[in-house]
């Protein structure tokens, strides 16, 4: 089988943060990740990601901007003729840093907020951040750079959607993310704390519907339902091997971010093979793409081909098998294990991220 | 929208031709498949050129007539522009 071309390329700089969000959904254990790529590998990287026919670059973490080389990155990228996006948490987006990404070729940046006041949002960042990634949004929003605010959600600022929304009406931003916590990583070892509760969601699904028929032709609001609360599952990174790819700081590639939870599958690394060996012939990449690999009920649902199964690194988490159905399925055998979790009980509080 | 309407790409939005004769839209965090009509088109978008001469020039170059021209990029537009990738005015 020919492997399809892929699209899109993260490029995961560095896992440091100087924040402690216990919804991200970076790798528990951080200390292998600490051998990071070169600029010259990674501008390697992005030409051979060209070649290959990705067309956007996404520069992520951790926090990408405490790469002092990531202008270089971003150049390089734009070299190989790649649409580049810069996803950050806005806290060293300062004016000289930002114009340097501006004139390296920088199309977009997504900047994160926690909520839509400092006290919440210092809380669930841990740092006293929330008046500084105002200042950089409108930094972002007064220059030649396209701009998303993005607010991740869970149950500790779910009830604040509406006025997440205010702040972005007020900041006159045109594109808005509300992404509900995907359980990965920091997230998933927090997930009973983090789950909104169904209230929430119900509640927050009407908040969204009503806004966007509001302001509509003003801002695009783009919601992420928490999946554990659907009835078929995502349609994860579109099919695994399909489209994205995945490049670790320590230059390990992945099909999706949240990949490395797989340990039974191998990984390659970049300095090791091209990218484009990995992508057409590792067994990581070709294990699960496709619909072969399926067993039942996926092997003849007639959604095969809508969803992909749903989430390999889902169906490992909470099954110990990738090649399972995704639970959050209602016509997986162990969709009961998802339903359970969806009245969270009692008061935990999330555990913060260290870098 | 009118006739006299020119549009242009919003930040961050941009087309980009492949080798094999078809293009994308590329925008923050995604890329929409443009098949050759929409993509000549949406070759023309430059704030400048009004609606009316983006038709004339489709009219000229595929067969189609003025009126099913028009509606096709007419509505091209409108869902970009509704997904804030357009800009009319």
């Amino acid at each position: 089988m020919n492997p399809p071309r892929p699209l899109s390329l993260l490029c995961e700089l560095t896992y440091r943060c100087n924040l402690q969000c216990a919804y991200c959904y970076n790798p528990v254990a951080l200390d292998e990740y600490r051998d990071e790529l070169s600029t010259e590998q990674w501008s390697t990287v992005l030409q051979q990601a060209a070649d290959l026919g990705v067309v956007q670059a996404h520069f992520s973490g951790g926090e990408p901007t405490l790469r002092r080389d990531l202008p270089s990155i971003v150049a390089a990228a734009s070299r190989s003729g790649l649409y580049t996006n810069l996803i950050t948490q806005g806290t060293f987006l300062g004016d000289a840093l930002l114009d340097r990404l501006i004139e390296s070729g920088l199309n977009h940046i997504q900047i994160s907020i926690q909520a839509p006041q400092a006290e919440m949002a210092d809380h669930i960042a841990g740092a006293a951040v929330h008046d500084r990634k105002l200042t950089a949004i409108e930094r972002v929003r007064d220059r030649n750079v396209a701009l998303t605010v993005n607010c991740v959600l869970h149950r500790f600022n779910h009830d604040a959607i509406e006025g997440v929304i205010a702040l972005a009406e007020t900041l006159r931003i045109t594109r808005l993310e509300l992404a509900n916590t995907q359980f990965y990583g920091w997230a998933y070892r927090n997930r009973g704390a983090l789950i909104p509760t169904r209230r929430q969601v119900e509640h927050g699904e009407r908040i969204v519907a009503a806004a966007r028929e509001r302001l509509r032709g003003r801002m695009e609001i783009s919601y992420v339902f928490p999946d554990y609360f659907d009835e078929f599952p995502k349609p994860c990174m579109n099919g695994w091997g399909r489209q994205f790819i995945t490049v670790a700081p320590n230059g390990y590639v992945f099909p999706c971010p949240a990949a490395a939870t797989i340990t039974t599958l191998q990984f390659e690394n970049v300095r090791g093979r091209g990218l484009a060996e990995i992508w057409r012939d590792s067994d990581s990449f070709s294990r699960y793409r496709g619909t072969a690999w399926m067993s039942e009920p996926c092997r003849s649902c007639p959604r095969r081909e809508l969803d992909w199964g749903g989430c390999r690194c889902q169906a490992f988490l909470l099954t110990g098998n990738a090649g399972a159905t995704d639970p959050v399925c209602s016509l997986s055998p162990d969709h009961a294990s998802i339903v359970a979790l969806r009245d969270p009980q009692g008061k935990d509080e999330p555990i913060p991220r260290r870098a | 929208m009118n006739v006299d309407t020119r549009p242009q790409y919003a930040k961050g939005v941009k087309l980009r031709h492949e080798g094999d004769g078809s293009a994308m839209l590329l925008v923050p965090e995604g890329a929409l498949e443009l098949n050759q009509a929409a993509a000549a088109a949406l070759d023309l978008v430059d704030g400048s050129r009004s609606l009316d001469d983006i038709v004339a020039a489709i009219v000229a170059r595929f067969e189609v007539s003025r009126e099913r021209a028009q509606l096709d990029v007419t509505d091209l537009l409108e869902r970009l522009n509704a997904r804030g990738f357009i800009i009319l005015r």
